[in-house]
């Protein structure tokens, strides 16, 4: 005779908990790969930075993702205080700055095609390393456009507290990513 | 404890001010500085400082902290109220 058991739930930790954890493991992997990339740039052009890289762009690239990490971070501190119009703003504008982002990025490419083709050593650090970026960057903005709907008509925090705080905090990865991509790339000499 | 909303949201100015600073500080570091050992290295404790700031404020990073040694704990072992509830 056979005895059956529910399955047992262990108290000791909650799903919040392990939802955190589980998002920290797979950043922690994920920053492994932008490392091999970063790395590479050494390898294959060493510090030598063209010339014709935009430095203004690449500046302003960098003020706007930090200005859209501060939204993000307001719309997770807003949500959590129970203001979810202020939450629902703060998304709202910091999906804009990704998609702001997205096209600077196209500009550059646009203009980066004249001087370093992908066929060159830095043409193709610049492009593997500014695409794999602005892909994280596109996921993002899709994961926060998720969230934004997830919360427009909703009263309840608990159940959308990971949604919004797993959003905004990817996108806070994709700031930290482009924290080491700006200065691989256009400040080294 | 649990922070208030305009604490929370003085958190996010005062990070993103030391943010700004630093950026400015990186590019004026790479226009003055030859030496190209001495500027990767300046570049990279910059980098650092400034994902550090990123990780620890705006993500929260000790605040997974708080719980992770009970979680890795509850992954390895049994909950002894379920053991006892089972005899």
């Amino acid at each position: 005779m056979t005895h059956e058991h529910a399955p047992r739930v262990n108290h000791r930790f909650d799903s919040l908990t392990i939802n955190r954890l589980g998002l920290w493991l797979f950043l922690v992997s994920d920053a492994s790969f932008f490392i091999a990339l970063l790395s590479s740039r050494f390898f294959v052009s060493g510090t030598h930075t063209p010339e014709y890289v935009d430095q203004v762009l690449g500046l302003g690239l960098t003020i706007l993702l930090l200005i859209s990490s501060l939204s993000a971070y307001r719309a997770e501190a807003l949500f959590e205080h129970g203001n979810i119009e202020g939450a629902k703003r703060m998304l709202l504008a910091t999906i804009g700055m990704g998609i702001v982002f997205v096209f600077g990025v196209a500009f550059e490419w646009h203009e980066a095609f004249k001087h370093f083709p992908p066929s060159t050593g830095f043409g193709t650090i610049l492009f593997t390393l500014t695409g794999v970026h602005v892909t994280h960057v596109v996921t993002g903005v899709l994961t926060l456009g998720f969230v934004y709907f997830r919360i427009r008509n909703t009263t309840s925090i608990g159940d959308n507290q990971f949604a919004v705080e797993g959003a905004v905090k990817w996108w806070h990865f994709v700031d930290v990513a482009w924290v080491f991509i700006y200065p691989t790339l256009y400040l080294l000499k | 404890m649990h922070k208030t909303i305009q604490e929370s949201l003085k958190v996010g100015w005062v990070v993103i001010g030391v943010l700004a600073i630093m950026t400015l500080a990186e590019f004026i570091v790479a226009v003055a500085v030859e030496n190209k050992t001495m500027l990767f290295t300046l570049l990279l404790i910059v980098g650092l400082l400034k994902a550090w700031l990123i990780i620890q404020y705006f993500m929260h990073f000790g605040q997974l902290w708080e719980h992770v040694s009970e979680a890795w704990y509850g992954m390895i072992s049994d909950d002894p109220e379920a053991d006892r509830e089972e005899d």
